[in-house]
This record gives structure tokens, sequence and C-alpha cells, in this order.
């Protein structure tokens, strides 16, 4: 294939995968995946390589999804599929690390032939168990666990399985409605994959991934050999819901040979006995995230690109979660896990990385009865502290990095669950000092419009211990959690009364360079 | 008498003028946008066109329309005079924090704009509505006076007011204009709770923030305009053309700006409608490329797909989410940075990519001899044979092929390929581009865009519309007359028009008839106040009414057309059955159980549809020969008849390949197309059934 016919089918390729997760976007119930983003999608060959993904979505989710497909397929043997079989799991180890991810995977066919697969990823809004937090002792504590089943067979649904689900869950309606959506997002990138294929006269799509995956693969390996190869360090300290202090330890090595990269995550923190623990794809998922948006965000990101990135992962660590440790709560620690290779990366790349910010988002779910004594839980919704500065640019107030995902307004709030805002403001002055200044985070307060005890679950990081600033950049100011004016630390949920009022101050970002020394008069 | 209406749609680089009489005359020209003063531009074009006709201003005794991209300029120079912002007390950052989003995960270096209001010029007001509609805290207007009178003292001649649920309940926005009007009448006050009364902070402020920023821009500008026409005799008052489609009053429009910001391409749009009614084509797709862009429109029964939200203003990279959100209803166009300037370039996995980078007009393509080194989308038509390096813009402008061909070849040199198979494929992937984004775009909302027909203007369009056409199976090309300036002529074929949106959240089962009522009553008066000042008589307007509807729990609306008037009443059973009927369309299902809720009220209130004629041909005759060239097609050489656009006769049906000289484009069709002239001068390429 030359470079003309390829780039058609490239972009008719992204095109499908865009259609499936807009599809998804907008026939989701729940404000996490539609308001916030926080989903994936991809396209898978019939070797259940990840060809394309979706320009939406967390790195979390896409990178996680990116093996899930492998991961399911080791548990059905492909030659039994059929068309209109979907295939499902939740299992923390296969897909996103956590029981609310539920990975939907539909093998696509082209008359007879499996010619490959859609898949998605979402958060759910409620999947029984624990909820929101990092309070459940063990995995099982954590909610409903869904085996790599069949959804639907044949095209008939498994009412089974759907009877199990819905039984075991607080909010039905909205995990049905969401799921409903993976299916139908699933059945859109079906019929334009099929529709690529007669268009463009093709059986099959391999010829096509090998391609891409491989021309991603070298791009990849050539962007590695370009560095200087050697072991590079970088470490970062935080602390997680309940105060405990997380450290992150990363050996990267460049490998500028073979252009490859691997990162060891020895002297890490050991395994927690709280809900933070982070299986090994999620894990991967953000180590490859930082390696490839600092080399060369522009290359698409699938089983070629991500090929060259390897892990290596003590036996115990908080980073390489194994049954039964809990591990809801996962991205308090996953979404540091960039940091430490970053820090590493400054030592290669210093112009291409970022300093230390707010890191993980910070997660609130609220449940109770609202004023007609009507019970509710809400779905996730999340808010960003600052992100850390850039060689040559200030760290953005009030985003999230490494993740994506927005925050659900306000207004949309209100207008769903009995929750009234006090504020939400920038906190100025929070993000660190330096050359390019870091991102300031924010001031959010909320009190619950009842007249009833309500349940409080959220997920703080950077209480104590601040993001720190590259290259002589001062640390950003770390978070603060406050519950009618003082200070709590929070380990899991949290009984409120009627009129409490929160308020969540989130950590600003690191600075980057030092700030230039005032000139005496 | 004689009936003489004119239209002035001033773009970023020309200013189109189009004098239409009632028989069937029309009068064309372009001159330059003036972008020092834009009104200079304005009176130049339309001298011109009188002058063509041999008539005074005076004698324009039909309409006269203007386009403008006055307001979009405003929003990318900024430099407008300082405005002010009213938020509620503990959400004064709503412009700062945005909606969180970073819009490419995988590049941290993404940047976003200054907000247009800065923190400096921001008023906190103590005051707050719930989502329910409760004031919980009314607003006092001493604390509102006491910032009156600050921002007067600052020299604010403009504020933007977005309080926190003023969708819901805009009372206490209500109270901080009468405030205003009464401390500091000559500052202007937006409202968002008239502006864009939707749910989401960020896109409602940002809306009110882009009204407030340019009002003291658009209504000196309209006002001299409205000043100039009456001092040269125009007996008219000016309607402008909004970007939901619709014409109002230009003293209106000052007031809403926000509205006006796709008033050019809303006008392009606005001719496939005119087409379509003209050919009898109920759906068809339009497609205008021009230097730097493309944009394509769906037309469904003869109008436009309208959307609610759009980004203007898009700062890093040209990336969705980089720019300014904007809520009011709009045409709901595709575009998508491919224009005769983009830029072709090889990626990292040695794929040919062409866009977003544009040369523009300055320094342009290689082959315009301006300085550009890059090769470009019309570099390549020029070495593909499809464009005559000796009869661009009829001649005027000589282009430098062998620069061309030159800056192509290092470009195909680096994959392996001849200039020729490299211009080629420039050509067919910045088609295919365009074909994947309308394919996405229709898909999306629940449009089968196979075989609809397309409808192709702009400079680039006619050169690439035969390919783009082929590639989402379609059948037809029109290629209509005037192609250089049918955006002007697009504000004459339109009827006055408002679109007003109002939000009343609810499952439908349990509405209050009576709310709904006097909701729709106030949209209904409101549009009906709109256009009898663009000087409608009430007789004439209609309505038509619409519903964002949704199943309860979800997040994102369907807007479905009412076939009833909610002020005589709900009818929840038809609601129900269309939303249903829509949600299957769009995604295949329907959830039987779940309860509908609505969202938001529409109202579109439209004048009658202007009766103006066109059109003209000439018939029979004789015409020289053809002349031929050498097209590449596909990498391979292939003679091709060409013929200028004025020798075409009525009754030929000439087979593809085929080239279509006209001054301002070029018309391309491929082989296995036909092309015959229509008799209202619309040339068109119907696709050979296969055997």
């Amino acid at each position: 294939m030359d470079g003309v016919e390829l780039q058609i089918l490239w972009s008719n390729m992204i095109g499908i995968v865009s259609e499936q997760a807009r599809a998804l976007q907008r026939i989701a119930f729940s404000p996490i995946v539609r308001e916030a983003g926080d989903l994936a999608n991809g396209l898978f060959d019939a070797r259940a390589r990840m060809v394309a993904q979706a320009v939406t979505g967390t790195p979390g989710h896409i990178n996680s999804l990116a093996a899930a497909a492998a991961n399911l397929l080791r548990h059905v043997d492909a030659d039994t599929l059929r068309p209109g079989d979907v295939l499902i799991t939740n299992d923390p180890w296969m897909s996103a690390g956590h029981f609310f991810d539920i990975t939907v995977l539909s093998p696509i066919f082209r008359g007879e032939k499996l010619i490959g697969y859609a898949g998605s990823t979402i958060h759910h809004t409620d999947i029984g168990g624990y909820g929101i937090g990092s309070g459940a002792r063990d995995i099982h504590e954590e909610g409903l666990w869904i085996p790599v089943l069949k959804l639907y067979e044949a095209g008939v649904r498994n009412e089974t399985l759907f009877a199990m689900i819905t039984r075991n869950v607080r909010t039905p309606d909205a995990l049905l409605g969401d799921l409903g959506a993976q299916v139908s997002s699933g059945m859109i990138a079906a019929q334009r994959l099929n529709a690529l294929c007669d268009r463009y006269g093709l059986d099959d799509i391999e010829s096509l991934a090998d391609e891409i995956i491989d021309r991603s693969e070298t791009a990849t390996r050539e962007s590695i050999r370009a560095l200087p190869g050697g072991t590079f360090h970088g470490e970062t300290t935080f602390d997680v819901p309940g105060g405990d202090r997380i450290t992150l330890k990363t050996a990267v090595t460049i490998d500028d040979k073979a252009g490859e990269i691997t990162v060891d995550f020895a002297g890490s923190s050991g395994r927690s006995p709280r809900g933070i623990n982070v299986v090994p794809a999620y894990t991967q998922a953000y180590a490859t995230f930082a390696i490839r948006s600092t080399l060369n965000p522009d290359l698409p990101n699938n089983a070629g690109s991500l090929a060259p990135i390897k892990l290596t992962l003590p036996e115990n660590c908080v980073v390489n979660a194994t049954y039964p440790s809990p591990v809801n709560a996962r991205h308090v620690v996953g979404m540091y896990v960039p940091f430490p290779i970053l820090n590493a990366l400054s030592q290669v790349v210093p112009d291409k990385v970022v300093a230390e910010g707010s890191g993980a988002v910070w997660t609130v779910q609220i449940q109770g009865r609202d004023a007609d004594g009507r019970a509710f839980t809400s779905s996730m919704f999340n808010y960003s502290g600052g992100m850390g500065a850039r060689a040559g640019k200030p760290g953005i107030s009030a985003v999230c990095y490494p993740t994506g995902v927005s925050a659900v307004p306000v207004e949309v709030l209100e207008a769903a669950y009995p929750i009234v805002f006090t504020c939400k403001e920038l906190e100025r002055g929070s993000g660190g000092a330096g050359a390019q200044p870091g991102g300031d985070g924010q001031r959010i307060g909320f009190r619950m419009r009842t007249t009833q005890p309500w349940l409080l679950n959220t997920v703080p990081s950077r209480l104590n211990e601040a993001p720190q600033g590259l290259a002589g950049g001062g640390p950003g100011r770390p978070g603060q959690f406050l519950v009618n004016g003082k200070p709590v630390v929070l380990s899991g949920k949290t009984d409120m009364k009627a009129g409490d009022e929160v308020m969540m101050i989130t950590p600003g970002g690191g600075g980057f360079g030092a700030l230039k020394a005032a000139k005496v008069a | 008498m004689k009936k003489y209406s004119l239209a002035v749609d001033i773009g970023g680089t020309f200013t189109d003028a189009v004098l239409l009489a009632d028989d069937g005359r029309t009068f064309v020209d372009k001159t330059l946008t003036t972008h020092g003063n834009l009104l200079e531009g304005f009176f130049r074009g339309v001298g011109l066109v009188l002058g063509h006709a041999g008539i005074e201003p005076g004698d324009v005794n039909d309409v006269v329309v203007h386009a403008t991209t006055v307001v979009t300029n405003a929003l990318i120079e900024r430099k407008g005079p300082p405005v002010g912002l009213i938020l509620t007390k503990g959400f004064t950052d709503i412009l700062y924090i945005r909606d969180e989003h970073r819009y490419d995960m995988y590049d941290p270096q993404i940047e976003f704009a200054e907000p247009l209001i800065p923190r400096e010029r921001t008023w906190a007001l103590d005051e707050r509505v719930l989502a329910d509609g409760t004031v919980e805290k009314a607003a006092r207007e001493a604390e509102i006076a006491a910032i009156a009178r600050e921002c007067e003292a600052r020299g604010i001649q403009s504020v933007a007011v977005s309080l926190i649920n003023a969708y819901r309940n805009g009372a206490n926005e209500a109270l901080v204009a009468e405030v205003f009007a009464r401390e500091a009448p000559e500052i202007f006050v937006s409202l968002s709770s008239e502006i864009a009364p939707q749910m989401r902070e960020y896109l409602r402020t940002s809306t009110v923030a882009i009204n407030a920023y340019t009002v003291p821009i658009t209504r000196p500008y309209l006002n001299a305009l409205i000043a100039e026409l009456d001092r040269q005799g125009f007996s008219q008052q000016p309607l402008i053309m909004l970007s939901n489609g619709g014409v109002i009053g230009a003293g209106r429009a000052g007031t809403l700006p926000v509205r006006m910001i796709e008033s050019g391409p809303a006008a392009g749009a606005l001719v496939a409608c005119y087409f379509s009614r003209m050919f009898g084509l109920p759906d068809l797709i339009s497609f205008d490329m021009g230097g730097t862009t493309a944009k394509a429109c769906m037309i469904q029964n003869h109008v436009p797909l309208v959307t609610g939200t759009f980004e203007v203003d898009r700062r890093y990279r040209f990336k969705p989410g980089s720019g300014m959100p904007i809520t009011v209803p709009s045409i709901d166009m595709i575009e998508i940075g491919a224009g005769g300037g983009s830029i072709a370039w090889v990626d990292e996995l040695g794929l040919l990519r062409t866009g977003p980078e544009s040369a523009g007009s300055i320094p342009g393509p290689v082959c315009y001899s301006r300085g550009g080194i890059e090769p470009c989308v019309t570099d390549a038509d020029v070495v593909l044979g499809i464009l005559d390096p000796d009869r661009f813009l009829g001649g005027d402008m000589k282009l430098d092929a062998a620069g061309a061909r030159a800056a192509i070849g290092r470009l195909g040199a680096r994959i392996g390929l001849t200039p020729e198979q490299t211009a080629w494929g420039i050509y067919e992937v910045v088609c295919e581009q365009m074909a994947a984004a309308a394919r996405t775009h229709a898909t999306d909302r629940g449009v089968d865009y196979r075989g609809l027909p397309m409808l192709a203007f702009g400079g680039a369009g006619p050169v690439h519309a035969c390919l783009v056409a082929d590639l989402i199976e379609s059948k037809q090309v029109i290629y209509p007359p005037l192609a250089s300036v049918l955006s002007a002529f697009g504000t004459l074929v339109t009827p006055a028009q408002i679109d007003l949106v109002r939000s009343q959240l609810g499952p439908i089962e349990s509405l209050d008839p009576a709310a709904a009522r006097a909701l729709v009553g106030q949209m209904t008066e409101e549009g009906t106040a709109a256009l009898t000042e663009a000087g409608l008589a009430t007789a004439d307007i209609g309505f038509v009414f619409g519903a964002d509807l949704r199943y309860l729990g979800q997040q994102s609306e369907l807007r479905i057309e009412l076939p009833f008037d909610p002020r005589q009443g709900l009818d929840t059973a038809a609601m129900r059955a269309i939303f249903d009927r829509e949600y299957i369309a769009q995604y295949g299902l329907k959830l039987d159980d779940m309860p509908i809720e609505l969202v938001n009220w529409h109202v579109t209130a439209r004048g009658r549809l202007p009766e103006r004629a066109t059109a003209h041909v000439s018939k029979g005759g004789s015409r020289p020969a053809p002349r031929s060239r050498i097209v590449h097609f596909r990498g391979k050489p292939v003679e091709t008849t060409v013929y200028s656009r004025a020798e075409l006769m009525e009754d030929d049906v000439i087979p593809g390949p085929l080239i279509v000289e006209e001054r301002e484009t070029t018309i391309f069709v491929l082989p296995g197309w036909t092309v015959r002239l229509h008799p209202n001068g619309s040339l068109v390429a119907d696709k050979m059934t296969e055997h």
C-alpha cells in the first residue's frame, strides 16, 4: 500500500471510531460519559490488536482497552463467535482496573467472516458493593464482578445476565441505558466498517491493520532511537485518602539500539490495604501515555505504537495489584504514574515534559434522599487542580493532566441531584512559582438540599504532599478538604448531616524553571 | 415598476455584491474586503452593481440584505473597548475554568485563548437561583447600582450578565438590566437569560460574553450602515443575515451580534435550499470549498439542518476545544481545514496528508508566485492539468506551473511517487477528507447521505466536487451559476426568520400545559416583534414548533419538530411517537419503559419565502470546437475536453472527463459522469449507471 491509499483507508477508519464514540456519548445516560467524556472506543483487527482509537476518552481507559480485547479472547474462543454476539466484562485485571468500568466487545462480521472487533469501556454510575471510594477491604466488597460472558448471543439478550446485573446495582436504569449505548455504538462501528470494506473492495482489514501497526511501531522506535541511551531515574510522592504517603519510583531505560523504553517501578510503595491498588494494565496505560505524549503525541495510538514500551513491576507493589486486593479508587494512584516517568525524561527531553500537577482528579459521589424522601445515587463527578508548567508555557489552571475528562457543569448536577454549590472558582496563587508558573487549583463548595443525613464518597489526594516544580520551579500548593470549615481526613464513605457544607480546594501545579530574581534598583 | 433587491456579503477576502431585478436580470461584482473600514468595500461593491444596472440608490425598492464577517473579525482581532461581566458570587471564574477539559489528551503543549472578558472586569453579584427556579437569594438593587457606577467610572460600554441557573429563572438578571437602565443607561446590558437561555453555565456565559464584547463594535457599524444607506438615497432599512439562516432588521441585529457570527456561511447553505426547491430535490448536500476551508451542510426537506452549539476562533492548531463555544441556533455546518491553500505534507508514518495548515492567500500556493514554498492543494490541481495556469481568474493571474511541479516533486520523492502521482494523491486525499467529514456529520445526525445530490460552489468547490460526490455515493452534482458570489445571492432568496429556544425541564407526561403555553407564548411574541421590526406584516409570520427531548436521565437531547402548537395544549403521545421514531433512526433502538423528558422548546418565526425570479440561458446557436488538454488522472495522462461555461448549450449531454472553465472557478468532471446544462443556468453532472 502506498502512502496515499493507506491515508485514505486510515482516515476512514478514524472516522469510524469517532462516529462510534460520538454515538456512545450521545446515547449515554450518565453525566460522567456525556459531560465528562469518561469513555474509550477502539477498533481491533481479527487478531485483537487495537488498530484505531477515538480521539475522546482518557488514557486510563483507552490504553487499558487496547489490551482488553486480547484478554477477553483468552477466555472465549474466537472461532466460536457468531454474528450478533456481544462480549462483556468488568474484570479489573482484564480491562480498566475496577468494577465500575465495563468493557463491551462486539465482534464484527463480514458475511460469515470475523474481521475485527469494536470495543468500548465506560465508567458506569454504580456497580453495587461499596460504591466510589477506597474504603473496601478486599475486592469482593467493591461490587459485582462480571466475568467474560456473552451479553448477547447471536443477537439474543442474555436474560440471566441482565437480571443478575439489574438486581445487584443501585441504579439499574442508568446502567442498562449506558450498556445499551455501548452495544449500539458497537453496531454502528460494525456497519461502518463493512461499508468501508464495500467502498474499497476489501475482504477484511488485515493488511490495512498490518500497515498501520507496523508503520506506527517503526515510527515510535525511530523516535526512541533518536534519544540518548541510558537509565534515568525519577520519583514522585503524594498522599491518598486516609493520609497514607505513596512513593512511585521509576528507572526509565532507553534502549537506543532496539528503540525500546523499559520502565521499572522497583522501590515504589508496596500493596495498600485500601482500595487504591492499580492493576498492571492500568499502570501500563498511564506509563505508555507519559512516554507517547512526550515523544510523539501526533502518532496514532495503537498496538504498534504501544509495543516498544515495556514495564517491569516488582511483586509487592501498589501499581501491581493482585487478587484479592481492593482496587476501587485505583485512579488516585494510577494518575500519578506518569510523573516519575516525566521526571526521568526531564533529564533527556526537558523541553517536552510537564512539571508535577495536581495529578489525580478529585472524584465525588453523593447518596441519600431528597426533600421528598426519594433515594438517589449520583453519578461520579470530578474536579481538577492545576496542571504543571511546561518549559515554554505556564501550567493550565483547572485542567487535569494526565487524564482529559471534563467537569460536569454545576447547572447539570444541580438539575439532576439535590445538590447546591456554594462556589466554584480558581484558587488563585496556588500554582507554583517559576519562570513558567504552575496552573491554579480550584475552590469548590457544596451542600445538599435535604433534611436527611447523606453519604459522601470522595477521593481527594495531595492534601499534604505538594506537586513539585521542575528545573528550579516552585511547588504548587497542596489541596484542602474541609467540612463546615474544618479539615477532615477521609478514608472511605462518610456520613454527613443535613446542613453540612463541603469545601474542596484542589492542588496547584508545579512551576517550571527558576523565577528570575527581581532587579535591584 | 421594476423591483430591485440588493445583497452584500463581506467575507474574509472578498466583498460580493448582487443586484437582482424582478425580471430575472442579475448584476454581480466582487471587490477586495476593506478590513480597516468594512463599509468602504460595501459601498464600493454597491456602486459597481448599481453602475452595471444603470440605476440609482433610490431605485432599489425591494430589500437590502447584508451578511458580514464583522463579528468574527472583532473576536479574532480583540481590539474592542473594555467590557464587563457580572457573575454569581462564588462563580466568577467561569471563563477561566471552562469545562476543565484538556481537548487533546496526548498533546501536553495545548493552549487556551485568554478569556474575552478578564477577571479585572468581572463583578460578583451576591444572589442565587436554584435549579428548580426558586430564588434563594434575590439580587439587591444597591449592590447592582454600585457595580453600574463602577462600570461607568471605568469607561465600560457593554456588560454581560450570566447568573447561575438563570436559564430557569431570569428574575435576578432582569433586575440587573433594570438597575443599569436607570443608573447607567448608556451601558448596553446582555443577559444570558435572553441571549442563550440554556443549561450549562460555561456555554451560556461564553455566549453572552461574546455578545457583550461585540455589541460596541457591531452596533456602531450597523448604525453607520443605516445612516450611509439613507444618505445615499436608499429607501430600505437593511436586513442582516444571521447564523441560523434567517434575516432580521439591522437595529435588532446590533443587539444580538452573537447570532451573526456565521452569517456568510449560513447564506451559502441557503443557496443550497433555494436550488433544492428549484430542482425539486428535497434533500441535498451543499459543498463550498474556498482557500482555507471547506464547508458542507445537509439540506433536508428543503431546509438546512441546524445546531445549537458551535465554536469560534480555534487558537491551537485549529483543534476543536481550543476556541470559544457559542450556544445559539445556527446552521449546522461541517467545516474542515481543507481548501485550495491547504498544505500537503508527509507525516511520521509516511502517509500523505493535507491541511489543516494553510498557506492562505499570502503567501498562498507555490503557483501563485507570492513567496509560497510548500505544495498546496491548488498546486496539485495545476500539476494534474485541471487548472490551466494561463486562464486562472480569466487569465488575470498567471500561475507558475513549473514551480508547483517542483514543489510537489520534492514532496513525492519522500514517499517514492512521481510528481503526477503525488498530485493525484493530494487531490484524492483532500477529497476523501471532505467525504469522510460529510459521512461522519451525516450519520451523526441520522441522515443517510448515500445518493444525495450535491451542490458545489466556492472557488475550489467545483474543482473537487465530482470526486467528493463519488466518494459519498452521490449520483448528481449541481454547479449553480454565479458560483463566486453565491452566498450574497443566498441572502436574497431567504425568508426573514428568527429561532428561539427556552428551557422547560420535566417528564412530558407531567408537564404543566399552562407553563408551556406561557413560555411558548413569550417566544412567539418575541419572534413576532423581531420580524415586524424587519418590516414584515404580522399576517405573513408563521411559526414552527420544536422540542429537545431525551430519555429521563440522559444527558443529550434529540430535537424533534412538533406537529402541534404547544400554546393550544400538549399532545404527549405524538411527542413520544416522534421521539421514538427519531431515536431508532439515529441509534437503532428505543427504550419502551423509559420516561421521556423535555429539555427545551424551540420556536421558529418565519416570514414568507420571497419570490424573486432569476435566470436566463442562451439557447441554440453554434459554438467553437472544444479545446482539450492532458489531465493526469490516477497517475495516467488522459486527453480531456475543455469548454468555457458560456459555450455550453441547453441540449448538450457531454461525457466526462471534462473541464468547464469560468472566470473564478473550474469544473472538473470525472470519467463515468455526463454534464448537461439546466434551463436555470446550472450545470448538472450525472453519474452514468453501471452495466
